[in-house]
């Protein structure tokens, strides 16, 4: 039996909108999202999002909600099934209710907008998903953040003091908080306190304040396109990606500074400062031949961790001794430390 | 299934890749994307391929794509087999002429056609079993990868039959491919909610009554077999459970305990917590819409709301479910039973069925209601 999921093309391996879409209308703790499909796609998501939850010691309360799509809908339209579905969602307490349309309710060509349109005394808001044919995982991500944006009618009045938006946060990586609470820790050597979390644990209240923060923390850079959007509507720049690696810690805070308007060179001398104590404590696998396993394959040719094997004399080798590969660069300098833990474990193994 | 809230129970697509994956010489393609690929990937782990098609594949046609997976999984040299996804199955290709120059089995089991038991059998009807009259031993049914307590099960049937001097013949569905094509005349069954139909079903295993009832059905069907030894041993268990329950009571009440789960394990459980620890069963919520046997009545909870509302109606002492149920249960005490169970490390392969699955399921109750006695 082969080993490897799919032959050829990893470009077909995107995920589905819907499990992106998801990740991000799920975290706004005062909505419901309703997949119009079936009930499988659901519940597939579903458990995927509650597992998630459960690895992060964050049990939330999901209100998914299923049209329940069976072949008689595939049939004859399911416009009649999202329906009572959304009559269903408007019966909870929620601030908002988002649809998401499964592949199939795409594919037979359900008019999903239309139905969301209709008076339903909450605001019911269609994301553009239809599952696979929608795009990818990341697709759905950017879809739900940018339709999210696009309907908030907070002010663009700054606070008081200098803060910052965090916008497009992987909510189901594992490792979620901690990169997190290292954006937060960096952002604070600065004076930057966090505004709004867009969209991570949130509610449609706090979401409001969007338009207050001095300035967004862009979760990657394929999020460009959400931080434009979010500069033409709240005049707000933003710092294109967390921070990478070690000296892509440093340049985070030149930049973070540099539009926030603060000084940052106390702060990037201090944090020099602290990646090499860091690096100190790591010396005695200084040397050390490494290669990264190839059952769990993640990233191995990045810079922020090529900087680091540099800046320890690690030295890739066929022969040397199995280590995890990040399966995305080290988030600032504690993501660095976490790695270079896990490296360490597996070299004394 | 009617729309609902939250539901907790995968898609038919997925239960066909759980009937095919559980059988080597196998090669198990799913025909869709890559979203609907993940998860039984991910849930079943086992090896299966994808097609991964893309919006572009749907426009143009899939069968190029189809193709070209089904090509790589001929390599291997054993059937392959093709469950197709929602969006396939209404494309109006035709795929079963498609892939006629190719040994493969078409499951067309897309999401929209029902539950995880309606895939299942779907996909153990397309493979068409056999029942050999001259294989020897006896069958074990009910075994599925989506079930945690599968491994365990398997090996505590295997331990029982063999001290009854009985083979086991084919195992439905973890078994070589071939064997499903020389099946024993006789059958017993792990989880009855997954019964193939294959052969004489001789009864089930789960909980010492159904154990003992099953292997003294198995002494008269098959000469040569010897259940003496399996009677003896649930004595001797049992009156170890029957003590340590004993125990139980002198300082504690029954707990009350609500149930979620498939019919067969529900019906387990609710069996052997009145038999022998009084427990009063408050309510038994059921994935499917089938009825409880055994004279439990039971109410259809197929999102976790539904759940929810029935451990608020009821405030049970005790939880048994998944870790859907267990995320919801407030301060009651919880045992895993059904799938998934993803916040615990699971290392041994435990059982439910047989005489070790009964210990090891009381053992895990009477554990958890004295912790929580404990942490009051």
């Amino acid at each position: 039996m082969p080993s490897k999921p799919s032959p050829l093309n990893s470009c077909r391996s995107g995920g589905c909108t819907l499990t992106g879409a998801l990740s991000v209308t799920t975290s706004v703790v005062d909505s419901a999202t309703i997949i119009h499909g079936p009930a499988g796609c659901a519940h597939h998501n579903f458990s995927l999002l509650h597992a998630t939850g459960l690895d992060n010691d964050r049990i939330t309360s999901l209100n998914l909600f299923s049209s329940g799509m069976l072949e008689p809908e595939v049939i004859f339209g399911g416009e009649d099934a999202l329906e009572r579905a959304i009559r269903r969602a408007v019966r909870g307490d929620y601030s908002v209710v988002y649809v998401l349309s499964a592949c199939i309710a795409d594919t037979i060509g359900d008019d999903v907008p239309a139905v969301c349109r209709k008076d339903w005394g909450v605001p019911v808001i269609p994301v553009p998903t239809a599952g696979f044919l929608g795009g990818s995982f990341q697709d759905g991500v950017n879809n739900a953040l940018v339709s999210i944006a696009g309907t908030l009618t907070g002010t663009a009045e700054r606070k008081n003091g200098i803060c910052a938006n965090i916008i497009g946060e992987k909510n189901l990586e594992f490792e979620v908080e901690e990169n997190f609470n290292e954006v937060s820790r960096l952002l604070s050597l600065l004076g930057i306190t966090i505004n709004v979390r867009f969209i991570h644990c949130a509610g449609t209240g706090e979401l409001a304040s969007l338009g207050g923060a001095t300035l967004n923390v862009l979760r990657d850079e394929g999020m460009g396109s959400l931080g434009d959007l979010l500069n033409r509507k709240y005049g707000t720049r933003a710092v294109p990606a967390f921070p990478a690696g070690l000296s892509g810690t440093l340049r985070f805070l030149q930049s973070a500074g540099e539009i926030a308007g603060t000084d940052a060179v106390e702060s990037i001398a201090g944090e020099t400062g602290a990646q090499a104590s860091l690096l100190e404590d790591f010396s005695d696998i200084a040397g050390s031949s490494i290669r990264f396993d190839p059952v769990f394959p993640g990233l191995t040719d990045d810079c922020s961790v090529s900087e680091v094997i540099e800046r320890l004399g690690l030295e890739i080798s066929l022969e040397g001794v199995r280590v995890p590969a990040p399966l995305s660069p080290p988030v600032g300098t504690a993501g660095v430390r976490r790695l270079l833990h896990r490296w360490r474990r597996a070299l004394h193994a | 299934m009617p729309e609902c809230v939250n539901p907790l129970t995968p898609c038919a697509m997925t239960g066909a890749a759980a009937a095919l994956a559980g059988f080597d010489g196998i090669t198990v393609v799913i025909h869709g994307s890559s979203g609907c690929y993940y998860y039984p990937a991910t849930l079943l782990h086992a090896p299966l391929l994808g097609t991964f098609i893309v919006g572009q594949d749907v426009i143009m046609g899939s069968e190029a794509r189809l193709l070209e997976v089904v090509a790589e999984a001929a390599e291997s040299g054993g059937l392959t087999a093709v469950v197709t996804s929602c969006v396939p199955a209404i494309l109006g290709e035709d795929i079963r002429s498609l892939l006629s120059p190719y040994d493969v089995v078409l499951v067309e089991s897309p999401g929209f056609a029902g539950s995880f038991a309606t895939g299942y059998r779907n996909a153990l009807a397309a493979l068409a079993p056999r029942v050999d009259t001259g294989a020897a031993g006896i069958n074990i049914d009910g075994i599925c990868l989506l079930d945690p307590f599968s491994a365990g099960n398997i090996r505590e049937l295997t331990r029982l039959l063999a001290i009854a001097r009985v083979p086991v013949a084919t195992v439905l569905c973890s078994d070589e491919l071939s064997r499903l094509h020389a099946c024993s005349p006789f059958t017993i069954t792990a989880d009855g909610d997954l019964s193939s139909g294959i052969g004489t079903n001789l009864g089930g295993t789960l909980g010492p009554d159904a154990v003992r009832e099953t292997f003294r059905r198995i002494g008269d069907a098959l000469e040569g077999s010897d259940p003496g030894p399996v009677f003896s041993e649930i004595d001797a268990e049992e009156e170890r459970l029957i003590r340590a329950c004993d125990k139980y009571l002198r300082r504690f009440d029954p707990p009350v305990t609500a149930i979620f789960s498939g019919g067969s394990y529900s019906a387990f459980a609710a069996g052997v917590l009145k038999k022998y620890l009084d427990a009063e069963i408050a309510c038994i919520g059921t994935r499917t819409f089938e009825e409880i046997p055994r004279g439990f009545s039971s109410v259809p909870a197929p999102g976790l709301n539904d759940v929810t509302a029935l451990i608020q109606k009821y405030a049970p002492d005790l939880v048994i479910g998944a870790s859907f149920e267990k995320s919801v249960k407030g301060d009651a005490a919880f045992v895993g039973l059904t799938p998934p169970l993803r916040d615990r490390v699971r290392l041994v392969s435990r059982p439910v069925a047989g005489i070790a699955g009964t210990l090891s399921f009381m053992e895990e109750v009477l554990n958890a209601c004295m912790d929580r006695m404990a942490r009051r």
